[in-house]
């Protein structure tokens, strides 16, 4: 059974381009626009990974991480993020939250800077569930 | 100095000797003389201060020595000593200017009297002396102290960087200094005492000047303003002037302005501007590399899905693909068309156009982008705005901007349940602007985002915005002198105003 993978994104060009990959190979693209209706999509359909934005309005990329991540029921569910954000400013913040919050939220498995190609992403999503 | 040497001329050598002791006694120094030729002889020698002097001597008598005395030096104190009713002699001596007379015989106490007569009178002219003298070099004094002043104020009135003008009571020009000449362009000679206010400033400034002298009763200076003055051979100079007016004992004696020439100032705050606005280009295009490479993406996802329907025939994945590649070639030209705004120097260019209409254009283009977004997007126009002159462009460019911030701040804005919507009002403000007020419920701002509102390459967007807009917008307003004015409130919206200077076209 194709196995399906929720890109949450707020910009539309890159929602269709990820979205085609996914047909492409196969696999099921659900969508959504922001941190909320990212979360809501996640806890209706339960995506076998989700593809995450940074910066979005609504509760972005970093809170709905966060989020998923202190989910007992969510947390298994891979993360790839896909952003413009560089890496090292991602790792500050999230350093910077866990000595806010307390506690260590594990880093995403898989961290893609855009520009990324096609042959790049599916390759970072068969790594994670084939 | 006290009179004190006096010289005692009688016949009668008892006399003499007798009316000395009697003076020594009292502390006077006394010379004698026994007729009027050896009284001459002593008094041109020693110089006393008094002469005691009968009347009735053989040969040279007293009224001759008197007179002879009073040749010499009319201010010598002579005293005659007469026999009774002696009234012609006494008559003659008055004539000739003797000052006192004692009765004969002499006694102590009526010399006395003359004496300190004579001496009252020697001193009260000596202070009266001393006080001419002193009146003289006082005055003397102060016409070089006032000679020395109004040189020095000539001289800093020549030699004023100002151009310094001051007219009289009548609005007569007075005082034209080389400075003013220079900056008028009219030469001293055409003007001074023959022209008036009208003849030298522009309508505009001669009634500001009038206005004032009307207004005022005591002395005070105008704040510096700024304005443009016509040169003679028709040059426009920007100046900064005041002027102040002059009253003498609560009276209008008329205006001294100053100007000052700023075309140098203005040039160089021109060079400034510009070179600053360089600069201000390439520090943002670190924060524009970001951007560009959402565009980049954006283009390459879009060949992708293209590339996929190609291959698929798939119409629908090549139209999806094309409208990505069309909406970044968009934001390329958007980008570009904000560079160029924000970098070059640009003159608005007035013509007639509606506002209203200007507006209701822009509404109309991002009505679907603000439909799609779940904001409503609703207008308040004030149509006595009509037809106005102004520079179109300026105004579809701020409103396009202003507008499409405020649908992005309520796209931002985390309440969802929020009923977002976006209202762009227009009206006159008493100051004689046509204003555009675009008022949103969106996120608002905190007091960081504020601060560098409009700092370039900053945006509060992440990599969907250039950094630009804001900054593009109020240099177009500006260079419209116009005003752009923000309030806002975290959490409850923003508003901002553009004011524009309201021309009607005929």
């Amino acid at each position: 059974m194709s196995k399906k993978v929720l890109v949450v994104d707020d910009d539309q060009d890159v929602r269709s381009f990820v979205v085609t990959v996914l047909e492409e190979n196969q696999y099921i693209p659900l969508v959504a626009q922001d941190g909320i209706e990212g979360f809501e999509m996640i806890e209706k359909e339960k995506p076998d990974l989700v593809i995450l934005d940074v910066l979005m309005p609504r509760g972005s990329g970093i809170r709905l991480y966060r989020k998923l991540k202190t989910d007992e029921n969510l947390n298994q569910i891979p993360i790839i993020m896909f952003t413009g954000i560089a890496l090292r400013s991602f790792l500050k913040s999230q350093k910077a939250l866990d000595e806010f919050k307390g506690g260590e939220i594990p880093m995403p498995d898989i961290y893609l800077e855009k520009p990324v190609g096609p042959e790049e992403l599916v390759a970072a999503i068969k790594k994670k569930i084939g | 100095m006290s009179a004190n040497k006096i010289l005692i001329v009688d016949d009668e050598e008892i006399i003499v000797r007798l009316l000395s002791m009697s003076l020594r006694s009292d502390g006077y120094e006394t010379l004698s003389a026994y007729n009027g030729e050896q009284g001459l002889e002593v008094f041109k020698s020693e110089s006393p201060d008094i002469v005691v002097t009968d009347i009735k001597m053989p040969g040279m008598d007293g009224l001759e020595l008197l007179k002879k005395i009073k040749q010499i030096d009319v201010e010598k104190e002579v005293i005659i000593v007469t026999g009774h009713g002696d009234i012609d002699s006494t008559i003659t001596a008055l004539q000739y200017g003797a000052s006192d007379f004692i009765n004969k015989p002499v006694r102590d106490e009526a010399l006395a009297i003359a004496l300190e007569r004579a001496k009252a009178k020697i001193d009260i002219r000596e202070k009266l002396k001393e006080y001419t003298e002193n009146l003289e070099v006082k005055i003397a004094e102060a016409t070089e102290d006032i000679r020395r002043k109004s040189n020095f104020q000539r001289l800093l009135i020549r030699s004023s960087n100002d151009a310094i003008v001051a007219f009289d009571h009548d609005w007569k020009v007075v005082v034209y200094n080389p400075e003013a000449a220079k900056m008028f362009g009219e030469a001293a000679k055409d003007v001074r005492n023959i022209m008036t206010i009208d003849d030298l400033y522009t309508p505009k400034i001669a009634q500001i000047f009038k206005n004032q002298a009307k207004k005022e009763k005591k002395q005070s200076a105008l704040p510096w303003r700024e304005n443009t003055i016509n040169a003679k051979d028709g040059r426009k100079i920007p100046v900064r002037y005041t002027s102040n007016v002059l009253y003498k004992e609560g009276n209008f004696v008329g205006t001294v302005s100053f100007f000052q020439d700023l075309t140098e100032i203005k040039r160089l705050e021109t060079e400034l501007v510009q070179s600053e606005r360089l600069a201000a280009v390439g520090q943002t295009v670190s924060g524009l590399a970001h951007y560009v490479k959402n565009i980049l993406i954006g283009l390459q996802g879009g060949s992708y899905v293209v590339d996929v329907g190609i291959a698929k025939n798939n119409t629908e994945k090549l139209k999806i693909g094309w409208q990505t590649i069309k909406r970044n070639i968009k934001r390329i030209g958007d980008l570009t068309q904000d560079l160029l705004t924000y970098s070059k120097q640009r003159e608005p260019e007035s013509e007639p156009c509606l506002p209203n209409d200007i507006a209701d254009d822009v509404i109309e283009l991002v009505t679907d982008v603000a439909g799609l977004n779940g904001v409503d997007i609703s207008k308040e126009f004030d149509n006595s705005i009509g037809e106005v002159m102004a520079d179109s462009q300026t105004i579809h460019r701020s409103l396009l901007n202003l507008i499409n911030n405020a649908i992005d701040a309520c796209v931002e804005d985390e309440n969802v349940a929020k009923k977002h919507k976006v209202t762009v009002k227009s009206y006159r403000d008493k100051n004689n602007h046509f204003c555009f007020e675009v008022e949103d419920n969106g996120c608002g701002m905190d007091k960081d985002i504020q601060k560098q509102l409009f700092d370039p390459m900053f945006s509060s967007k992440g990599g969907k915005g250039t950094g630009l807009g804001l900054l593009v917008t109020s240099k177009l307003i500006e260079e419209h002198k116009g005003v752009i004015e923000t309030k806002t409130s975290p959490g409850s919206g923003s508003t901002f105003t553009i004011k524009l200077p309201y021309e009607k076209a005929n």
